[in-house]
């Protein structure tokens, strides 16, 4: 068939496909109005399918791009609706939180377990050794920093909060959204380089906050530090050491990719990824909300904070470790 | 291959065409994207300044979701195009031609920070270059693509109505080419049509303005005007 005879046999369809295309397919709202056009909706992955044989003939046929770009074009368009993305549903969002998110976490308790030992082990480290030698200090801090670290919580100033020189609860807020989650997201992102990365913000991070806290503990300030830290740090650490988990898990997949070609084990890790650094992102949230309108205040007893810091660790523990393990039985008995 | 058009495979079975993007124009996508974020930045900055410590904070939460989610956003909802990569014509497809979703947007706005080592996306770039699709390291861990958006050509049919038989059976691709011709021709020059034309003397046996018509006449044989 000559290209002329094609483009007239087929003209029409192309057209009314085109007109859908145009007035209802493109248009988000027009889903909720009544279609009193020439083709019902249901009918469009038929007549797509039937516009990609028609590509394909074209193509086989050797015919001229006034034809194959066309029908390409009007593929595109249909490929784009049929395969878009869909909008976000609240439902879903929560759904992912309770019982997804703790799923990958447990599947990946390998690499949660690595990264959790290459941030503790580094803090604890610190944290002990400046017991016997606070001289230390000085070689992670300078001690401009150390003096700024000491005012912030010091026992004998009542006038402003908890760890911080100064700064409004929203400010704070503001500053921790901003500081803490972008620290976690990279903690995943550099996981890229092979994991190595992800090593060093982990072990740095664990260094630095073994410095501070074992500075601070040794110089006599531990109370109100620990009142500060109690309330966050169910969240904030945890965050972390996960965000780190799933930074191993990609450089893993880069560097020992298993069964798998090289670039599919490190799609499947971004994937994964992505959803862990979903999840990561909302404790950092809640941790930063923490951190912000409960942690700082100074008037509360230390005995509640550390009941309510008791009550975080064993939700956020449990949350991890029981969280969406009925849904994966059920869904293995179905 | 020199061409940069990488053909991906849909479900349905079907070759797309899509033209990949190099990073040359990826790049002022992003530039002109860092203009507008610090353009919203600024005001922000102004309008929230007025309000104290409370709308610090709140500058800074915005500032989180203006460095972070904005490509993430706008690649997820607004068909794979951020203002800049509309600006710039490009659009972030799946590697099987589909719109892009939220996690590989996610996972290649995120892997950014890895692009970015050393410094000025020096990674990406080097990235982008070795690779066949120039996609960067983020792109090929999120299964995704920058492609050109493409646009509809104006292909005019051949001018006249004149029909004639090639003298002699054409191949396939000698075929593609003098109905290329017949369609585009309209779009240049006279001369460069006749010396374009000139270069099938053998077949047209005519040079110049007539060697022209008689293309045009074959272009149309083969489409097979009557």
């Amino acid at each position: 068939m000559r290209q002329e005879q094609f483009i007239a046999r087929h003209q029409a369809e192309w057209q009314a496909f085109e007109h859908w295309l145009q007035t209802r397919g493109e248009l988000r709202k027009a889903l909720a109005e009544r279609n009193s056009g020439q083709i019902g909706d249901e009918d469009i992955p038929a007549r797509y399918r039937r516009l990609c044989q028609q590509l394909a003939i074209a193509r086989r046929r050797g015919y001229s791009s006034v034809v194959t770009a066309r029908l390409q074009v009007l593929m595109q368009r249909g490929h784009n609706l049929l395969y878009r993305t869909p909008p976000p549903r609240w439902r879903r969002a929560v759904e992912f939180l309770l019982a997804d998110f703790p799923r990958l976490v447990r599947s990946e308790a390998g690499c949660m377990s690595a990264a959790a030992v290459l941030f503790v082990l580094p803090l604890a480290l610190m944290f002990t050794l400046l017991q016997w030698f606070p001289e230390l200090v000085y070689g992670v801090m300078d001690p401009a920093q150390v003096a700024q670290l000491e005012n912030m919580y010091d026992p004998a100033a009542d006038h402003h909060k908890l760890g911080r020189d100064s700064g409004g609860d929203w400010q704070m807020f503001g500053f921790y959204v901003m500081n803490n989650i972008s620290i976690g997201l990279r903690t995943f992102a550099s996981g890229l380089l092979a994991g190595i990365g992800t090593v060093l913000v982990l072990v740095f991070n664990g260094i630095s906050i073994g410095t501070v806290f074992g500075h601070l503990q040794q110089v006599g300030q531990g109370d109100p530090l620990w009142r500060f830290v109690a309330g966050h740090a169910p969240f904030e650490l945890t965050g972390i050491v996960i965000a780190g988990g799933a930074g191993l898990r990609l450089g893993l997949n880069l560097v020992a990719p298993g069964r798998q070609r090289r670039i599919d084990a490190l799609v499947a890790g971004g994937v994964k990824g992505a959803k862990i650094c979903m999840g990561v992102a909302f404790m950092l949230l809640v941790a930063a909300f923490i951190e912000a309108f409960w942690s700082s205040i100074p008037s509360i007893p230390a005995w509640i904070k550390y009941s309510v810091s008791a009550l975080l660790w064993s939700l956020v523990l449990a949350w991890l470790w029981r969280g969406g393990r009925d849904r994966a039985e059920a869904a293995d008995a179905a | 291959m020199l061409d940069t058009y990488r053909e991906v495979v849909t479900p349905e079975g079907v070759a797309l065409h899509l033209p990949a993007a190099g990073p040359v124009p990826r790049a002022m996508a992003w530039v002109i994207d860092l203009v507008i974020r610090g353009a919203v930045l600024a005001l922000l900055g102004i309008v929230l300044g007025l309000l104290g410590a409370a709308g610090q904070g709140l500058y800074l939460v915005l500032m989180f979701l203006v460095i972070w989610a904005y490509p993430i956003v706008f690649e997820a909802m607004w068909n794979g195009q951020t203002p800049g990569k509309k600006a710039m014509s490009l659009r972030v497809v799946a590697t099987d031609g589909a719109p892009v979703g939220w996690l590989p947007a996610i996972t290649r706005n995120l892997l950014r920070t890895v692009d970015m080592l050393p410094f000025a996306y020096a990674t990406g770039l080097v990235a982008s270059l070795a690779d066949g699709y120039g996609r960067r390291l983020g792109d090929m861990v999120a299964g995704t693509l920058v492609v050109h958006a493409t646009q509809e050509h104006d292909h005019a049919s051949a001018p006249i109505n004149r029909v004639l038989a090639p003298p002699m059976a054409l191949r396939p691709g000698e075929q593609a080419a003098l109905v290329a011709f017949g369609e585009r021709a309209p779009l240049l020059t006279p001369s460069r049509q006749a010396e374009l034309a000139d270069l099938v003397e053998p077949l047209t046996q005519a040079r110049g303005e007539s060697g022209v018509l008689r293309l045009f006449g074959m272009a149309n044989w083969l489409l097979g005007r009557r």
